[in-house]
């Protein structure tokens, strides 16, 4: 069910004495749409501003005459005049930084804008609005945590200006169940995420000691978290086992002798199920009555605590289940704990499979790949299996764009106008030979975009055959720079490479993606 | 009930008086003005006075030590760094500024330069190198790892590395390279980290503490700057707080079960119709 918009212009009308607000909306389109919906009703600039905004948008046409040109932009300009905004990494850097300086300039009332814009830079405003509190974070949908909602709650209220930061979240009668109750005390602890790569294992051979990859493994932040419960556990342990000696002494010295009273009432209960009809018929019955009248005749009664006795019983009982669940869990977590020896062994042997070490020695792969830091194993076969050398640049821009993207849901892009089966072929291969998937991750899908941008296609181009936005295209273009960078420092040695290269990334470094400052 | 104020929309349109509908040249319709004095607010640029905090951590790594501070958004954590990159960088040595995201690297690159001039402040991510040799070097926190096991020698001059937004440590994607760097950044580079408030803060200042092998001085800061007032809105546009949102919530849900369930009822009649 596609979930009805809410109308931004009552909330702001219930706000209008706490603005600037900021908007927090998850969903590109969705920020779009309801800034256009508020603009419908609203307009928060006098004559005078909207001149100052005006200005400051001619100034930056200046530098970039299309800003405005692009999908639907010419829109935005109208907002902005309008004092309201929209702030996403859909947009194009140019346009994210003029929303910022008009942001800055108090000459934005109202922005709507996505989880980005409070992520450490300081946009503080008077009240921040939350569209949901539901985001999509790659794999799927889900609640905020609480550290993220008082990050971005947290721009509510300026410092020195404001008494009071006002947080809205929005109620919505479709899907109320989604609505967020955060507590500040409630924030969400940091745990340690480190992951072997490729690059870590190879680095680690490369420039550290056998001493120093011991300590890199049982030394980071998750092994350090896990070592610290695995203590935690390891005392608790030790404080039941007390316990349970402690509880021992509440014994009398009879207990679990045939002298003791308890034994005696056993015994009188066991022999009073024998004889009900139930059991006496049994074989073996009728001897073991008797064999319990013998005992009993022969027990010596005695006065006992009994209550102290059962008590001490029963805890011991239940310390023991606790000792049993607290034995697992200090397995489980020396499992864990260990966690990273095993992965780096793992990636090692595959490294040792493929050629790229020997022992403790970096083969010229390895050499390779230590400076790639992104898909190391599946851009380093690209290069030796001699695809890189023997692809035209404009495909090899196209096919390293690739890397390590995975395409958003309903994406498109034109099919690029080249043949990428080779690089499909070198996957399987590698797939055959044991590398798993997560290490070559690889898409045909942005390769139009860096095979028409390295052949001086234009920025318009780019946007009319993709359902992308500027600024998913700039980062794109970006990113492979990145990649070309690290291929250009790999390739050191071997000059033909290397040229190749840099040709391409001083080829796709130009006009909207180039970075201004 | 508390003693909120909840204002219906049309009530406050009278009480206020507002809804001053003004005509626009070249707007036709007309629009809806919010009530505000003639010109923008300014605010203050910066604070007046130090906090607390922010005095104890200045103090601590002027000293030479390692500090974690630990404050919410908007209580000028960035204060303190500034601070510190006026004192190292007026020794003669060099600091490192790591953000764990391109686009506030970026940001952080253009504020550094306004405060200490364009050639004393450099930027370095995996695709942008401009001024790399400058004092003061603005860089990703996976540009700064790849230099703690490459290029040793290009640190030798750093007196102290900010780890800025310290606790994407918890990042599936980011962590590592920054947990790579805390474990091997040369022992003579100090640490200064800058966190959102998080309950295990000392745990991550231990941690340091114990893999390096030296002291960490962990300030915390756990009052904002400006107090937040959290409230909810409802669907026909009332302002509540949180037990009215939460009763609110609970009718909303009660009502949209039935109206599922009559949904359900009614596709069946039509069915069997």
């Amino acid at each position: 069910m596609v979930r009805a918009l809410q109308d931004p212009s009552e909330v702001i009308d219930l706000i209008q004495d706490k603005l600037p607000a900021l908007f927090f909306v998850f969903g590109r389109a969705k920020c779009e749409e309801l800034a256009i919906e508020l603009s419908r009703q609203w307009d928060f600039l006098y004559a005078d501003e909207k001149e100052k905004v005006q200005q400051i948008i001619a100034s930056a046409e200046a530098d970039h005459p299309d800003m405005f040109v692009h999908r639907d932009r010419a829109i935005l300009k109208k907002l902005l005049l309008q004092g309201i905004g929209y702030h996403h990494a859909g947009l194009s850097p140019a346009l994210k930084r003029i929303v910022e300086r008009l942001y800055e300039s108090r000459l934005i009332w109202v922005l709507f804008c996505t989880e980005t814009f409070a992520a450490g830079v300081n946009f503080p405003a008077a009240s921040a609005v939350f569209e949901s509190c539901r985001k999509w974070d790659g794999r799927e949908f889900r609640s905020l945590l609480n550290r993220e909602f008082f990050q971005m709650a947290g721009r509510a209220g300026r410092r020195g200006f404001d008494e009071q930061g006002y947080v809205y979240i929005q109620i919505s009668e479709d899907h109320p169940e989604e609505t967020g109750f955060f507590k500040e005390s409630g924030v969400e602890m940091v745990h340690g995420r480190l992951t072997v790569s490729a690059n870590t294992v190879l680095s680690l051979l490369m420039w550290k000691t056998d001493e120093e990859i011991e300590h890199f493994l049982k030394s980071n932040f998750s092994a350090f978290q896990k070592r610290r419960r695995l203590k935690d556990v390891t005392d608790k342990i030790m404080k039941i086992n007390n316990t349970i000696r402690e509880m021992s002494a509440y014994y009398c010295e009879e207990r679990d002798s045939t002298s003791c009273p308890l034994l005696h009432k056993k015994l009188k209960r066991e022999m009073h199920r024998l004889k009900s009809r139930k059991y006496r018929q049994r074989p073996g019955s009728q001897t073991r009555i008797k064999e319990i009248q013998r005992l009993l005749k022969s027990l010596a009664k005695k006065k006992c605590q009994q209550d102290r006795c059962f008590e001490a019983t029963a805890v011991i009982r239940e310390m023991n289940s606790k000792l049993d669940m607290l034995q697992l869990k200090k397995k489980q977590l020396g499992i864990e704990a260990r966690q990273y020896t095993v992965d780096f062994q793992k990636m090692r042997r595959l490294l040792e499979r493929l050629g790229y070490i020997k022992g403790r020695e970096l083969l010229p792969r390895g050499k390779f790949a230590l400076h790639l830091h992104i898909q190391e194993i599946f851009v380093t076969e690209l290069v030796f299996s001699g695809l890189i050398d023997e692809m035209p640049a404009d495909v090899v821009a196209g096919v390293l764009a690739g890397v390590d993207y995975v395409p958003g849901r309903r994406e498109y892009v034109q099919v690029p106008p080249y043949d990428f089966d080779a690089v499909n072929q070198l996957r399987a291969e590698l797939m055959e030979m044991g590398v798993p998937q997560e290490y070559m991750v690889w898409s045909p899908v942005p390769g139009y975009l860096a095979h028409a941008w390295y052949n001086g296609k234009d920025f318009d181009h780019l946007l009319e055959n993709s359902s992308l936005q500027e600024g998913d295209l700039v980062s794109i273009i970006r990113r492979t720079i990145d990649l070309l960078r690290q291929l250009e420092k790999a390739a050191e040695g071997n000059l033909s490479l290397q040229e190749k290269i840099r040709g391409i990334r001083r080829t796709l470094d130009r006009d909207q993606v180039a970075v201004l400052f | 009930m508390s003693d909120k104020k909840v204002i219906n929309m049309g009530d406050r349109r009278r009480k206020q008086g507002k809804g001053r509908l003004l005509k626009h040249k070249g707007y036709p319709q007309l629009k809806r003005r919010p009530v505000r004095k003639a010109a923008a607010p300014i605010a203050p640029t910066g604070p007046i006075q130090l906090d607390d905090f922010q005095v104890e951590a200045i103090e601590a790594v002027l000293a030479g030590r390692n500090v974690l501070v630990a404050a919410p958004t908007g209580t000028g954590k960035t204060m303190i760094a500034e601070k510190l990159a006026e004192k190292v960088m007026g020794e003669g040595m060099g600091l490192i500024y790591t953000s764990p995201l391109k686009a506030l690297s970026n940001q952080k690159f253009s504020d550094f330069k306004e405060m200490f001039g364009d050639k004393r402040v450099g930027l370095v991510t995996g695709d942008i190198t401009i001024n790399g040799d400058a004092p003061l070097t603005v860089m990703t926190t996976e540009i700064f790892r790849n230099k703690c096991f490459e290029d040793l020698e290009d640190l030798h001059n750093i007196a102290y590395v900010v780890f800025d937004e310290i606790h994407y440590l918890d990042d599936p994607h980011r962590g590592t390279a920054w947990e790579e760097s805390i474990l091997f950044a040369p022992p003579h580079i100090n640490i200064l980290g800058l966190s959102a408030t998080v309950p295990n803060v000392k745990e991550v200042a231990t941690w340091i503490a114990e893999v390096r092998n030296t002291d960490v001085l962990v300030v915390e800061e756990r009052e904002r700057a400006v107090p937040l007032e959290i409230n909810w809105v409802s669907p026909d546009n009332y302002i509540l707080n949180e037990s009215q949102a939460k009763r609110r919530v609970k009718k909303l849900i009660e009502k949209r079960k039935e109206e599922i369930q009559q949904l359900r009822t009614r596709g069946r009649k039509k069915y069997y119709r």
